[in-house]
């Protein structure tokens, strides 16, 4: 902005003649101090601050497309890890499948295995009990017999005093 | 106590009042533009290289605009001349960087804004066209003056030819006028304001609130002065790649 006006009191009129930017005696100097201060910013630029602008850039490119590629490698990773571990549970799975299966049937075979063996068992012992039966049965009425036979001789006995020997009273029982 | 806008144009020596040595009988001053253009390049140095650290994979403030600088004039120069252009990059980065940072330089108060002396804008532009020149006889020999032929009917060509000669001859005046008419109608309409609000205020009364009106003003012109001079290097850094873009491709009009 503008010197304060006390500066330039003194020199109004050397700074009043003319359009200054129109002032030539001027241009030697601005050109000179153009020249040493564009060049000097042009090989600051092409030689420092340029190429350590494109180094910095260029690592974090670098380091991005690292990171992004390596995430990505474990993302494969993950992801094979993850159908591996599918297809273990798959297999683990189908093979619990195929043994209970298995077991069920040897254990459904042993049932009717036993089944049978304890039908069998049960046949047999409820023929060998009819038999038994069949035999007390007949057994007792034998006994039934002999226990006639004898309260007939006793009958007898008592009734006439007479001993009936124990054919007669046999043969009399049978004769009823 | 009259106070001309124009002052603050004047180029003048600081600290050493007798000329440094002289040029072809030139005497060659160190002046106040000279100094502000020493602290532009300063300011840009630093700005480009002590914010920039390599150990850091998250970009702080500062090394994020100077990347950020960076990146945009690498786009700039791929957008308009192609991967072939980025040879030119510390070119057309330095032309950028320097307009940028004597521009926003000069709008602090009591610096001097060197973009705002046709010289310096003049030998920039110059400079850019004498490149330009020199890079397409080297790439393109004599094929380079296809420039100036565009496609068109022979009996248009004598109409066109000497249209686009003055074209090419105006281009080192336009790029320098529209940086220097920028900057020098911007900085004089903020020290015309200015001085108003000192007559205002000066003259007491009712005229120390009008001064308001002014001052707010200058806020305004202040904001859009920062835009200008933002704008105003890209568009020198931006004419100075479609003009080398000419000088390296051939011109397909």
């Amino acid at each position: 902005m503008s010197e304060p006006a006390v500066t330039h009191t003194g020199t109004e009129a050397q700074h009043s003649a003319g359009f200054p930017p129109f002032k030539t005696e001027s241009f030697p100097s601005q050109i000179f101090w153009l020249v040493v201060t564009f060049v000097a910013l042009f090989v600051i630029l092409w030689r420092i601050a340029g190429p350590r602008i494109a180094g910095v850039i260029g690592a974090r490119k670098g380091k991005i497309a690292d990171d992004i590629a390596q995430a990505e490698k474990h993302k494969a990773d993950a992801e094979a890890a993850l159908a591996a571990y599918e297809s273990a549970l798959a297999s683990a799975r189908a093979k619990a499948h195929a043994e209970a299966d298995a077991n069920r049937k040897v254990l459904e075979a042993e049932t009717e295995k036993a089944k049978a063996a304890a039908d069998a068992e049960a046949h047999a012992a409820a023929a060998k009990a009819d038999a038994e039966i069949a035999a007390k049965r007949a057994e007792a009425a034998t006994h039934v017999t002999k226990a006639a036979q004898d309260a007939a001789a006793e009958i007898v006995n008592r009734l006439i005093g007479v001993t009936v020997p124990p054919e007669e009273a046999e043969a009399a029982v049978k004769a009823l | 106590m009259a106070m001309n806008p124009m002052e603050q144009f004047e180029v003048k020596p600081v600290i050493f009042h007798d000329p440094l040595f002289s040029i072809a009988g030139h005497p060659i001053y160190f002046t106040n533009q000279a100094l502000f253009m020493i602290v532009a390049v300063t300011v840009a140095t630093l700005f480009l290289t002590l914010t920039v650290s390599k150990n850091r994979l998250v970009p702080s403030r500062g090394q994020s605009m100077a990347e950020l600088s960076y990146e945009f004039v690498a786009s700039m120069i791929n957008s308009t001349m192609g991967s072939d252009g980025l040879k030119f990059f510390p070119l057309i980065f330095t032309i950028f960087l320097f307009v940028l940072f004597n521009n926003f330089l000069g709008l602090i108060p009591w610096t001097f804004t060197a973009t705002s002396q046709i010289a310096i804008t003049f030998t920039l532009a110059s400079f850019v066209i004498v490149t330009m020149v020199i890079v397409g006889f080297m790439k393109q020999g004599l094929g380079f003056f296809k420039l100036f032929v565009p496609s068109a009917p022979w009996y248009l060509l004598i109409l066109l030819v000497p249209i686009e000669v003055i074209s090419f001859l105006t281009r080192p005046v336009s790029l320098s006028v529209r940086l220097f008419a920028n900057m020098l109608a911007g900085h004089t309409l903020l020290a015309v304001f200015a001085s108003f609000v000192v007559l205002m205020i000066g003259a007491g009364g009712i005229m120390y609130g009008v001064a308001l009106a002014p001052f707010a003003l200058i806020v305004c012109i202040y904001a859009l002065e920062m835009l200008v001079a933002a704008l105003q290097a890209y568009v020198f850094a931006i004419l100075t790649c479609i003009y080398l873009n000419e000088a390296i491709h051939h011109a397909n009009h």
